[in-house]
Protein backbone atom coordinates (compact mmCIF):
# COMPACT_ATOMS: atom_id res chain seq x y z
CA UNK A 1 0.00 0.00 0.00
CA UNK A 2 1.22 3.47 -0.83
CA UNK A 3 1.37 6.16 1.81
CA UNK A 4 -0.61 9.10 0.54
CA UNK A 5 0.75 12.55 1.22
CA UNK A 6 -2.61 14.22 1.58
CA UNK A 7 -3.94 11.90 4.25
CA UNK A 8 -3.50 13.49 7.66
CA UNK A 9 -1.92 10.90 9.98
CA UNK A 10 -4.60 11.15 12.67
CA UNK A 11 -3.16 9.14 15.57
CA UNK A 12 -2.82 5.86 13.62
CA UNK A 13 -3.45 3.67 16.66
CA UNK A 14 -6.80 5.31 17.31
CA UNK A 15 -7.85 4.98 13.69
CA UNK A 16 -6.88 1.33 13.32
CA UNK A 17 -10.01 -0.50 12.27
CA UNK A 18 -11.93 2.60 11.26
CA UNK A 19 -13.68 2.36 7.88
CA UNK A 20 -14.69 5.35 5.83
CA UNK A 21 -16.68 5.05 2.62
CA UNK A 22 -17.08 8.35 0.76
CA UNK A 23 -19.38 8.91 -2.22
CA UNK A 24 -18.65 5.47 -3.59
CA UNK A 25 -20.26 4.40 -6.83
CA UNK A 26 -19.98 1.34 -9.03
CA UNK A 27 -21.09 1.15 -12.64
CA UNK A 28 -21.00 -2.11 -14.59
CA UNK A 29 -20.59 -1.52 -18.28
CA UNK A 30 -22.40 -4.01 -20.46
CA UNK A 31 -22.65 -3.94 -24.22
CA UNK A 32 -26.09 -2.39 -24.36
CA UNK A 33 -26.13 -0.16 -21.28
CA UNK A 34 -24.42 0.89 -18.10
CA UNK A 35 -25.84 -0.66 -14.95
CA UNK A 36 -25.49 1.44 -11.82
CA UNK A 37 -24.88 -1.07 -9.03
CA UNK A 38 -24.02 1.44 -6.32
CA UNK A 39 -24.68 5.15 -6.22
CA UNK A 40 -23.20 7.71 -3.87
CA UNK A 41 -22.72 5.43 -0.89
CA UNK A 42 -21.14 7.06 2.15
CA UNK A 43 -20.76 5.63 5.61
CA UNK A 44 -18.45 5.69 8.56
CA UNK A 45 -17.69 2.77 10.83
CA UNK A 46 -15.91 3.29 14.12
CA UNK A 47 -13.25 0.82 15.28
CA UNK A 48 -14.52 -2.25 17.05
CA UNK A 49 -18.13 -1.97 15.84
CA UNK A 50 -20.15 -4.87 14.54
CA UNK A 51 -21.91 -3.60 11.43
CA UNK A 52 -24.31 -5.62 9.29
CA UNK A 53 -25.21 -4.80 5.69
CA UNK A 54 -28.65 -5.96 4.57
CA UNK A 55 -30.75 -5.34 1.49
CA UNK A 56 -32.63 -7.10 -1.29
CA UNK A 57 -30.73 -9.30 -3.75
CA UNK A 58 -28.76 -7.23 -6.20
CA UNK A 59 -28.50 -4.17 -3.96
CA UNK A 60 -24.73 -4.27 -4.18
CA UNK A 61 -24.00 -5.11 -0.56
CA UNK A 62 -21.55 -7.84 -1.51
CA UNK A 63 -20.06 -5.52 -4.12
CA UNK A 64 -19.50 -2.90 -1.44
CA UNK A 65 -17.83 -5.51 0.77
CA UNK A 66 -15.57 -6.66 -2.08
CA UNK A 67 -14.51 -3.04 -2.62
CA UNK A 68 -13.68 -2.69 1.08
CA UNK A 69 -11.56 -5.82 0.70
CA UNK A 70 -9.72 -4.30 -2.27
CA UNK A 71 -10.92 -7.14 -4.49
CA UNK A 72 -12.83 -4.80 -6.75
CA UNK A 73 -12.26 -1.20 -7.73
CA UNK A 74 -15.09 1.32 -7.34
CA UNK A 75 -15.78 3.61 -10.27
CA UNK A 76 -16.30 6.66 -8.03
CA UNK A 77 -15.40 7.75 -4.50
CA UNK A 78 -12.88 6.54 -1.96
CA UNK A 79 -12.70 3.88 0.72
CA UNK A 80 -10.23 4.25 3.57
CA UNK A 81 -9.47 1.67 6.21
CA UNK A 82 -7.32 2.46 9.23
CA UNK A 83 -6.76 5.91 7.76
CA UNK A 84 -5.36 4.92 4.35
CA UNK A 85 -7.17 4.25 1.09
CA UNK A 86 -7.69 0.65 0.08
CA UNK A 87 -6.56 0.08 -3.50
CA UNK A 88 -5.79 -3.64 -3.48
CA UNK A 89 -6.15 -6.55 -1.05
CA UNK A 90 -4.16 -5.83 2.08
CA UNK A 91 -4.26 -8.73 4.54
CA UNK A 92 -2.53 -6.62 7.18
CA UNK A 93 -5.55 -4.39 7.41
CA UNK A 94 -8.42 -6.57 6.25
CA UNK A 95 -9.30 -10.23 6.69
CA UNK A 96 -12.07 -11.67 4.52
CA UNK A 97 -14.40 -14.59 5.20
CA UNK A 98 -16.39 -15.87 2.25
CA UNK A 99 -19.34 -18.20 1.91
CA UNK A 100 -18.69 -21.88 2.42
CA UNK A 101 -16.24 -23.70 0.14
CA UNK A 102 -13.49 -21.13 0.04
CA UNK A 103 -11.12 -23.43 1.96
CA UNK A 104 -8.49 -25.19 -0.13
CA UNK A 105 -9.63 -28.83 -0.13
CA UNK A 106 -6.13 -30.23 -0.61
CA UNK A 107 -4.81 -28.56 2.55
CA UNK A 108 -5.46 -29.51 6.16
CA UNK A 109 -7.30 -27.07 8.41
CA UNK A 110 -4.07 -25.76 9.88
CA UNK A 111 -2.41 -25.46 6.47
CA UNK A 112 -5.45 -23.48 5.31
CA UNK A 113 -5.09 -21.14 8.26
CA UNK A 114 -1.36 -20.82 7.62
CA UNK A 115 -1.90 -20.08 3.94
CA UNK A 116 -1.83 -16.26 4.16
CA UNK A 117 1.30 -16.45 6.31
CA UNK A 118 2.96 -18.86 3.89
CA UNK A 119 2.30 -16.42 1.05
CA UNK A 120 4.56 -13.90 2.71
CA UNK A 121 7.24 -16.36 3.70
CA UNK A 122 6.68 -16.47 7.46
CA UNK A 123 8.91 -19.23 8.94
CA UNK A 124 7.22 -22.57 9.51
CA UNK A 125 7.42 -22.62 13.31
CA UNK A 126 5.94 -19.16 13.68
CA UNK A 127 3.24 -20.01 11.16
CA UNK A 128 2.28 -23.13 13.01
CA UNK A 129 2.12 -21.32 16.35
CA UNK A 130 -0.11 -18.56 14.98
CA UNK A 131 -2.38 -21.05 13.26
CA UNK A 132 -2.75 -23.03 16.48
CA UNK A 133 -3.71 -19.86 18.34
CA UNK A 134 -6.26 -18.92 15.70
CA UNK A 135 -7.76 -22.42 15.65
CA UNK A 136 -7.98 -22.38 19.45
CA UNK A 137 -9.74 -19.01 19.30
CA UNK A 138 -12.46 -20.37 17.02
CA UNK A 139 -12.88 -23.50 19.13
CA UNK A 140 -11.17 -25.97 16.81
CA UNK A 141 -8.26 -27.00 19.00
CA UNK A 142 -7.19 -30.48 17.92
CA UNK A 143 -8.86 -30.43 14.50
CA UNK A 144 -5.89 -28.93 12.67
CA UNK A 145 -4.92 -32.14 10.87
CA UNK A 146 -8.29 -32.70 9.27
CA UNK A 147 -9.04 -31.87 5.68
CA UNK A 148 -12.06 -29.68 4.86
CA UNK A 149 -14.13 -32.62 3.63
CA UNK A 150 -13.73 -34.20 7.05
CA UNK A 151 -15.27 -31.16 8.75
CA UNK A 152 -18.90 -30.10 9.10
CA UNK A 153 -20.19 -26.92 7.48
CA UNK A 154 -19.97 -25.00 10.73
CA UNK A 155 -16.42 -26.21 11.41
CA UNK A 156 -15.33 -25.23 7.92
CA UNK A 157 -16.61 -21.74 8.52
CA UNK A 158 -14.72 -21.64 11.82
CA UNK A 159 -11.56 -22.50 9.90
CA UNK A 160 -12.34 -19.66 7.47
CA UNK A 161 -12.72 -17.25 10.37
CA UNK A 162 -9.43 -18.46 11.85
CA UNK A 163 -7.79 -17.89 8.47
CA UNK A 164 -9.23 -14.37 8.34
CA UNK A 165 -7.90 -13.61 11.82
CA UNK A 166 -4.50 -15.27 11.65
CA UNK A 167 -2.67 -12.13 10.56
CA UNK A 168 -4.51 -10.11 13.23
CA UNK A 169 -5.99 -7.45 10.93
CA UNK A 170 -8.12 -4.79 12.68
CA UNK A 171 -11.00 -5.38 10.25
CA UNK A 172 -12.87 -8.59 9.42
CA UNK A 173 -15.17 -8.56 6.38
CA UNK A 174 -17.70 -11.38 6.13
CA UNK A 175 -19.71 -12.07 2.98
CA UNK A 176 -22.77 -14.13 3.95
CA UNK A 177 -20.54 -16.50 5.89
CA UNK A 178 -23.38 -18.59 7.34
CA UNK A 179 -25.71 -18.60 4.33
CA UNK A 180 -24.99 -22.23 3.49
CA UNK A 181 -25.50 -23.50 7.03
CA UNK A 182 -28.66 -24.98 8.51
CA UNK A 183 -30.71 -22.91 10.95
CA UNK A 184 -29.37 -24.48 14.14
CA UNK A 185 -25.73 -24.33 13.13
CA UNK A 186 -26.32 -20.79 12.01
CA UNK A 187 -27.57 -19.75 15.45
CA UNK A 188 -24.62 -21.40 17.17
CA UNK A 189 -22.16 -19.84 14.76
CA UNK A 190 -23.71 -16.42 15.40
CA UNK A 191 -23.06 -16.79 19.12
CA UNK A 192 -19.56 -18.08 18.41
CA UNK A 193 -18.82 -15.13 16.17
CA UNK A 194 -20.00 -12.69 18.84
CA UNK A 195 -17.74 -14.40 21.36
CA UNK A 196 -14.75 -14.18 19.00
CA UNK A 197 -15.58 -10.56 18.21
CA UNK A 198 -15.77 -9.69 21.89
CA UNK A 199 -12.47 -11.45 22.55
CA UNK A 200 -10.58 -9.76 19.71
CA UNK A 201 -12.21 -6.33 19.43
CA UNK A 202 -12.17 -6.38 15.62
CA UNK A 203 -14.27 -4.15 13.43
CA UNK A 204 -16.66 -6.55 11.71
CA UNK A 205 -18.65 -5.83 8.56
CA UNK A 206 -21.08 -8.64 7.93
CA UNK A 207 -23.30 -9.12 4.87
CA UNK A 208 -26.45 -11.22 5.25
CA UNK A 209 -29.90 -11.88 3.82
CA UNK A 210 -31.35 -12.77 7.20
CA UNK A 211 -32.97 -9.90 9.06
CA UNK A 212 -33.05 -11.87 12.30
CA UNK A 213 -29.35 -12.58 12.02
CA UNK A 214 -28.71 -8.91 11.23
CA UNK A 215 -30.47 -7.57 14.33
CA UNK A 216 -29.17 -10.35 16.55
CA UNK A 217 -25.52 -9.75 15.73
CA UNK A 218 -25.23 -6.05 15.01
CA UNK A 219 -24.36 -2.84 16.77
CA UNK A 220 -25.51 -1.07 13.62
CA UNK A 221 -27.53 -2.25 10.66
CA UNK A 222 -27.12 -0.55 7.30
CA UNK A 223 -30.07 -1.11 4.98
CA UNK A 224 -29.55 -0.79 1.23
CA UNK A 225 -32.03 -0.48 -1.62
CA UNK A 226 -31.99 -2.40 -4.89
CA UNK A 227 -30.48 -1.02 -8.09
CA UNK A 228 -29.12 1.51 -7.91
CA UNK A 229 -27.79 0.46 -4.52
CA UNK A 230 -28.12 3.24 -1.98
CA UNK A 231 -28.16 3.42 1.78
CA UNK A 232 -31.76 3.91 2.87
CA UNK A 233 -31.36 3.49 6.61
CA UNK A 234 -28.60 3.23 9.19
CA UNK A 235 -29.99 2.07 12.49
CA UNK A 236 -28.42 1.49 15.88
CA UNK A 237 -29.28 -1.71 17.69
CA UNK A 238 -29.43 -0.79 21.35
CA UNK A 239 -30.10 -4.28 22.66
CA UNK A 240 -27.81 -5.20 25.55
CA UNK A 241 -24.96 -7.65 25.16
CA UNK A 242 -24.50 -10.53 25.42
CA UNK A 243 -27.40 -11.16 23.08
CA UNK A 244 -29.61 -14.05 24.09
CA UNK A 245 -32.09 -16.28 22.35
CA UNK A 246 -34.93 -14.78 24.43
CA UNK A 247 -34.37 -11.36 22.86
CA UNK A 248 -35.51 -12.74 19.51
CA UNK A 249 -39.12 -12.72 20.69
CA UNK A 250 -38.92 -9.34 22.45
CA UNK A 251 -40.67 -6.16 21.27
CA UNK A 252 -37.46 -4.19 20.75
CA UNK A 253 -36.12 -6.90 18.49
CA UNK A 254 -39.37 -7.19 16.58
CA UNK A 255 -39.72 -3.48 15.89
CA UNK A 256 -36.16 -3.24 14.60
CA UNK A 257 -36.71 -6.16 12.31
CA UNK A 258 -40.03 -4.71 11.07
CA UNK A 259 -38.38 -1.40 10.32
CA UNK A 260 -35.74 -3.11 8.17
CA UNK A 261 -38.33 -5.27 6.46
CA UNK A 262 -40.46 -2.24 5.49
CA UNK A 263 -37.46 -0.68 3.77
CA UNK A 264 -36.66 -3.83 1.89
CA UNK A 265 -40.24 -4.48 0.80
CA UNK A 266 -40.49 -0.93 -0.50
CA UNK A 267 -37.38 -1.15 -2.63
CA UNK A 268 -37.70 -4.72 -3.87
CA UNK B 1 -12.63 -69.90 6.50
CA UNK B 2 -14.98 -67.00 7.10
CA UNK B 3 -18.47 -67.14 5.64
CA UNK B 4 -17.99 -64.08 3.41
CA UNK B 5 -15.35 -63.63 0.76
CA UNK B 6 -14.04 -60.12 0.28
CA UNK B 7 -14.36 -58.49 -3.14
CA UNK B 8 -10.61 -58.56 -3.51
CA UNK B 9 -10.29 -62.29 -2.91
CA UNK B 10 -13.16 -62.88 -5.26
CA UNK B 11 -11.46 -60.83 -7.94
CA UNK B 12 -8.28 -62.83 -7.52
CA UNK B 13 -10.25 -66.07 -7.71
CA UNK B 14 -11.87 -64.96 -10.95
CA UNK B 15 -8.49 -64.13 -12.49
CA UNK B 16 -7.03 -67.45 -11.38
CA UNK B 17 -10.10 -69.22 -12.72
CA UNK B 18 -9.76 -67.56 -16.11
CA UNK B 19 -6.08 -68.48 -16.28
CA UNK B 20 -6.90 -72.07 -15.41
CA UNK B 21 -9.63 -72.18 -18.07
CA UNK B 22 -7.19 -70.74 -20.60
CA UNK B 23 -4.94 -73.70 -19.94
CA UNK B 24 -7.60 -76.38 -19.60
CA UNK B 25 -10.14 -75.62 -22.35
CA UNK B 26 -7.72 -75.88 -25.30
CA UNK B 27 -6.02 -78.91 -23.73
CA UNK B 28 -9.30 -80.71 -23.34
CA UNK B 29 -9.97 -80.02 -27.00
CA UNK B 30 -13.05 -77.90 -26.25
CA UNK B 31 -11.54 -74.95 -28.11
CA UNK B 32 -9.33 -75.50 -31.17
CA UNK B 33 -5.71 -74.45 -30.59
CA UNK B 34 -5.99 -72.16 -33.62
CA UNK B 35 -8.63 -70.04 -31.88
CA UNK B 36 -7.11 -70.16 -28.43
CA UNK B 37 -3.77 -71.84 -27.83
CA UNK B 38 -3.27 -73.05 -24.26
CA UNK B 39 -1.45 -70.79 -21.85
CA UNK B 40 1.55 -73.08 -21.67
CA UNK B 41 2.05 -73.22 -25.43
CA UNK B 42 1.65 -69.42 -25.59
CA UNK B 43 4.29 -68.95 -22.92
CA UNK B 44 6.47 -71.51 -24.66
CA UNK B 45 6.21 -69.64 -27.95
CA UNK B 46 7.17 -66.44 -26.22
CA UNK B 47 10.04 -68.12 -24.41
CA UNK B 48 11.60 -69.75 -27.47
CA UNK B 49 11.55 -66.47 -29.38
CA UNK B 50 12.34 -64.31 -26.38
CA UNK B 51 14.94 -62.35 -28.31
CA UNK B 52 12.48 -61.40 -31.01
CA UNK B 53 9.83 -60.38 -28.47
CA UNK B 54 12.36 -58.51 -26.40
CA UNK B 55 13.41 -56.48 -29.41
CA UNK B 56 9.77 -55.80 -30.34
CA UNK B 57 9.01 -54.76 -26.77
CA UNK B 58 11.94 -52.35 -26.79
CA UNK B 59 10.70 -50.74 -30.01
CA UNK B 60 7.13 -50.47 -28.73
CA UNK B 61 8.22 -49.14 -25.33
CA UNK B 62 10.38 -46.51 -26.98
CA UNK B 63 7.48 -45.37 -29.16
CA UNK B 64 5.10 -45.36 -26.20
CA UNK B 65 7.41 -43.33 -23.98
CA UNK B 66 8.16 -40.71 -26.62
CA UNK B 67 4.50 -40.42 -27.66
CA UNK B 68 3.50 -40.21 -24.01
CA UNK B 69 5.85 -37.27 -23.52
CA UNK B 70 4.41 -35.47 -26.54
CA UNK B 71 0.79 -36.30 -25.75
CA UNK B 72 0.93 -35.46 -22.06
CA UNK B 73 3.28 -32.51 -22.27
CA UNK B 74 1.46 -30.95 -25.18
CA UNK B 75 -1.95 -31.84 -23.81
CA UNK B 76 -1.29 -30.30 -20.42
CA UNK B 77 0.30 -27.18 -21.90
CA UNK B 78 -2.38 -26.48 -24.48
CA UNK B 79 -5.14 -27.55 -22.09
CA UNK B 80 -3.87 -25.06 -19.52
CA UNK B 81 -3.86 -22.26 -22.09
CA UNK B 82 -7.27 -23.13 -23.48
CA UNK B 83 -8.69 -23.65 -20.00
CA UNK B 84 -7.59 -20.32 -18.63
CA UNK B 85 -8.07 -18.02 -21.61
CA UNK B 86 -11.58 -17.66 -23.06
CA UNK B 87 -10.53 -16.40 -26.49
CA UNK B 88 -8.48 -19.40 -27.63
CA UNK B 89 -11.11 -21.60 -26.02
CA UNK B 90 -13.82 -20.23 -28.29
CA UNK B 91 -11.58 -20.69 -31.30
CA UNK B 92 -10.17 -24.13 -30.58
CA UNK B 93 -12.63 -26.08 -28.45
CA UNK B 94 -15.38 -26.74 -31.01
CA UNK B 95 -12.75 -28.03 -33.41
CA UNK B 96 -11.10 -30.24 -30.81
CA UNK B 97 -14.41 -31.66 -29.64
CA UNK B 98 -15.50 -32.64 -33.13
CA UNK B 99 -12.05 -33.97 -33.91
CA UNK B 100 -12.37 -36.18 -30.86
CA UNK B 101 -15.32 -37.96 -32.46
CA UNK B 102 -13.40 -38.72 -35.66
CA UNK B 103 -11.74 -42.13 -35.78
CA UNK B 104 -8.22 -40.74 -36.00
CA UNK B 105 -6.84 -44.02 -37.25
CA UNK B 106 -7.90 -42.92 -40.76
CA UNK B 107 -5.05 -40.42 -40.56
CA UNK B 108 -2.44 -43.09 -40.01
CA UNK B 109 -1.86 -43.99 -43.68
CA UNK B 110 -1.23 -40.30 -44.32
CA UNK B 111 1.38 -40.23 -41.58
CA UNK B 112 3.19 -43.19 -43.14
CA UNK B 113 3.33 -41.27 -46.40
CA UNK B 114 4.77 -38.25 -44.64
CA UNK B 115 7.07 -39.93 -42.14
CA UNK B 116 7.73 -43.45 -43.45
CA UNK B 117 6.84 -46.74 -41.78
CA UNK B 118 9.40 -46.44 -39.00
CA UNK B 119 8.83 -45.26 -35.45
CA UNK B 120 8.23 -41.65 -36.46
CA UNK B 121 4.81 -42.25 -37.98
CA UNK B 122 3.72 -44.32 -34.93
CA UNK B 123 4.90 -41.64 -32.55
CA UNK B 124 3.11 -38.95 -34.53
CA UNK B 125 -0.12 -40.92 -34.62
CA UNK B 126 -0.09 -42.07 -30.99
CA UNK B 127 0.87 -38.59 -29.77
CA UNK B 128 -2.12 -36.99 -31.46
CA UNK B 129 -4.31 -39.85 -30.35
CA UNK B 130 -3.41 -39.46 -26.68
CA UNK B 131 -3.11 -35.69 -26.82
CA UNK B 132 -6.81 -34.93 -27.20
CA UNK B 133 -8.19 -36.41 -23.96
CA UNK B 134 -5.26 -35.04 -21.96
CA UNK B 135 -5.89 -31.58 -23.32
CA UNK B 136 -9.64 -31.76 -22.81
CA UNK B 137 -9.23 -32.96 -19.23
CA UNK B 138 -6.64 -30.31 -18.36
CA UNK B 139 -8.79 -27.59 -19.83
CA UNK B 140 -11.83 -28.86 -17.94
CA UNK B 141 -9.76 -29.18 -14.76
CA UNK B 142 -8.77 -25.55 -14.91
CA UNK B 143 -12.22 -24.33 -15.85
CA UNK B 144 -13.87 -26.16 -12.97
CA UNK B 145 -11.66 -24.50 -10.35
CA UNK B 146 -13.95 -22.78 -7.89
CA UNK B 147 -13.60 -19.02 -8.52
CA UNK B 148 -14.15 -18.47 -4.79
CA UNK B 149 -10.81 -20.17 -4.12
CA UNK B 150 -9.01 -17.74 -6.40
CA UNK B 151 -10.86 -14.81 -4.86
CA UNK B 152 -9.96 -16.00 -1.37
CA UNK B 153 -6.30 -16.34 -2.37
CA UNK B 154 -6.36 -12.84 -3.81
CA UNK B 155 -7.90 -11.45 -0.62
CA UNK B 156 -4.93 -12.88 1.28
CA UNK B 157 -2.57 -11.00 -0.98
CA UNK B 158 -1.53 -13.83 -3.33
CA UNK B 159 0.28 -12.66 -6.45
CA UNK B 160 -0.51 -14.12 -9.87
CA UNK B 161 2.35 -16.61 -9.71
CA UNK B 162 1.42 -17.60 -6.15
CA UNK B 163 -2.15 -18.21 -7.29
CA UNK B 164 -0.86 -20.38 -10.13
CA UNK B 165 1.47 -22.49 -7.99
CA UNK B 166 -0.57 -22.67 -4.80
CA UNK B 167 -4.14 -22.73 -6.09
CA UNK B 168 -4.58 -23.41 -9.81
CA UNK B 169 -2.12 -26.30 -10.13
CA UNK B 170 -3.13 -28.23 -7.00
CA UNK B 171 -6.82 -27.68 -7.78
CA UNK B 172 -6.40 -28.99 -11.33
CA UNK B 173 -4.23 -32.02 -10.52
CA UNK B 174 -6.98 -34.63 -9.99
CA UNK B 175 -8.67 -33.86 -13.30
CA UNK B 176 -5.37 -33.66 -15.14
CA UNK B 177 -4.37 -37.06 -13.75
CA UNK B 178 -7.58 -38.65 -14.95
CA UNK B 179 -6.87 -37.13 -18.36
CA UNK B 180 -3.39 -38.62 -18.28
CA UNK B 181 -4.84 -42.01 -17.47
CA UNK B 182 -7.09 -41.94 -20.51
CA UNK B 183 -4.54 -40.22 -22.73
CA UNK B 184 -1.79 -42.65 -21.74
CA UNK B 185 -4.00 -45.66 -22.42
CA UNK B 186 -4.82 -44.25 -25.84
CA UNK B 187 -1.11 -43.77 -26.55
CA UNK B 188 -0.56 -47.49 -26.00
CA UNK B 189 -3.55 -48.30 -28.19
CA UNK B 190 -2.29 -45.90 -30.86
CA UNK B 191 1.20 -47.36 -30.94
CA UNK B 192 0.08 -50.99 -31.07
CA UNK B 193 -2.67 -50.40 -33.64
CA UNK B 194 -0.39 -48.45 -35.94
CA UNK B 195 2.24 -51.17 -35.63
CA UNK B 196 -0.35 -53.71 -36.68
CA UNK B 197 -1.39 -51.70 -39.73
CA UNK B 198 1.75 -50.70 -41.56
CA UNK B 199 5.05 -51.41 -39.88
CA UNK B 200 8.27 -53.36 -39.71
CA UNK B 201 8.87 -53.64 -35.97
CA UNK B 202 7.20 -53.69 -32.56
CA UNK B 203 4.76 -55.94 -30.76
CA UNK B 204 1.83 -54.95 -32.94
CA UNK B 205 3.86 -55.88 -35.99
CA UNK B 206 4.72 -59.29 -34.51
CA UNK B 207 1.09 -60.01 -33.67
CA UNK B 208 0.00 -59.04 -37.13
CA UNK B 209 2.74 -61.05 -38.86
CA UNK B 210 2.15 -64.24 -36.87
CA UNK B 211 -1.56 -63.89 -37.49
CA UNK B 212 -1.04 -63.99 -41.26
CA UNK B 213 0.75 -67.32 -40.90
CA UNK B 214 -1.89 -68.58 -38.43
CA UNK B 215 0.66 -69.11 -35.65
CA UNK B 216 -1.74 -68.62 -32.74
CA UNK B 217 0.66 -69.25 -29.83
CA UNK B 218 2.95 -66.52 -31.10
CA UNK B 219 0.01 -64.15 -31.66
CA UNK B 220 -1.17 -64.68 -28.12
CA UNK B 221 2.32 -64.24 -26.72
CA UNK B 222 2.26 -60.78 -28.28
CA UNK B 223 -1.20 -60.11 -26.89
CA UNK B 224 0.03 -61.08 -23.42
CA UNK B 225 2.92 -58.67 -23.76
CA UNK B 226 0.56 -55.78 -24.66
CA UNK B 227 -1.59 -56.76 -21.71
CA UNK B 228 1.38 -56.52 -19.37
CA UNK B 229 2.29 -53.17 -20.86
CA UNK B 230 -1.19 -51.82 -20.13
CA UNK B 231 -1.20 -53.26 -16.61
CA UNK B 232 2.22 -51.76 -15.96
CA UNK B 233 1.06 -48.36 -17.18
CA UNK B 234 -2.00 -48.55 -14.97
CA UNK B 235 0.16 -49.38 -11.96
CA UNK B 236 2.36 -46.35 -12.62
CA UNK B 237 -0.64 -44.04 -12.88
CA UNK B 238 -2.13 -45.49 -9.71
CA UNK B 239 1.13 -44.86 -7.92
CA UNK B 240 1.21 -41.24 -9.08
CA UNK B 241 -2.41 -40.76 -8.08
CA UNK B 242 -1.75 -42.10 -4.61
CA UNK B 243 1.29 -39.87 -4.27
CA UNK B 244 -0.53 -36.78 -5.43
CA UNK B 245 -4.05 -37.21 -4.26
CA UNK B 246 -5.04 -36.72 -0.69
CA UNK B 247 -7.89 -34.61 -1.98
CA UNK B 248 -9.63 -37.17 -4.17
CA UNK B 249 -12.76 -36.92 -2.07
CA UNK B 250 -14.94 -33.94 -1.52
CA UNK B 251 -13.63 -31.62 -4.20
CA UNK B 252 -15.36 -30.31 -7.25
CA UNK B 253 -12.38 -31.29 -9.32
CA UNK B 254 -12.63 -34.82 -7.95
CA UNK B 255 -16.19 -35.12 -9.15
CA UNK B 256 -15.52 -33.59 -12.55
CA UNK B 257 -12.88 -36.26 -12.76
CA UNK B 258 -15.25 -39.15 -12.99
CA UNK B 259 -17.38 -37.51 -15.66
CA UNK B 260 -14.42 -36.99 -17.92
CA UNK B 261 -12.98 -40.42 -17.31
CA UNK B 262 -16.24 -42.15 -18.14
CA UNK B 263 -17.03 -40.04 -21.18
CA UNK B 264 -13.55 -40.41 -22.56
CA UNK B 265 -13.32 -44.15 -22.07
CA UNK B 266 -14.91 -44.90 -25.41
CA UNK B 267 -12.39 -43.71 -27.95
CA UNK B 268 -13.20 -43.81 -31.64
CA UNK B 269 -10.54 -46.11 -32.95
Amino acid sequence: MQPLANVTPLKPAARAGAIEVKNVGQVFKTRSQDVIALEDVSLEIKPGRFVVLVGPSGCGKSTLLMMMAGLRQQTAGTITISGAPILQPDPDRVGVVFQEASLFPWLTAEDNVEFPLALRGVPKAERRAKAQDALKLVGLDGFGRRHPHELSGGMKQRVSIARGLVQDPPVLLMDEPFAALDEQTRMTMGDELLRIWAATGKTVVFVTHSLTEAVYLADEVIVMSARPGRIVDHLQVQLPRPRTYEMLSGDAFGSLRDRIWRHIRKSA
Amino acid sequence: MSARISAKTLRHLIVIGLIALWELLPRAGLIPELFLPSLSSTLMAGWTDAGEYGHALAVTLYEVVVSMAFACGGGILLGAIVGSLPRPRVLIMPMVSSLYAVPLVILYPVFTVWLGIGSESKIAFASIYGFLPTMLATSAGIQTIDPQLLLAARSMGATLSQRLVRVIIPAAIPTVLSGLRVGGALVIVGVVVSEMLISSAGIGYLISRYRTILDSPHVFAGVLLVLFLAIGFNAVIRWIERKAAIWQTGTRAGQANDDIASSAMQPAT
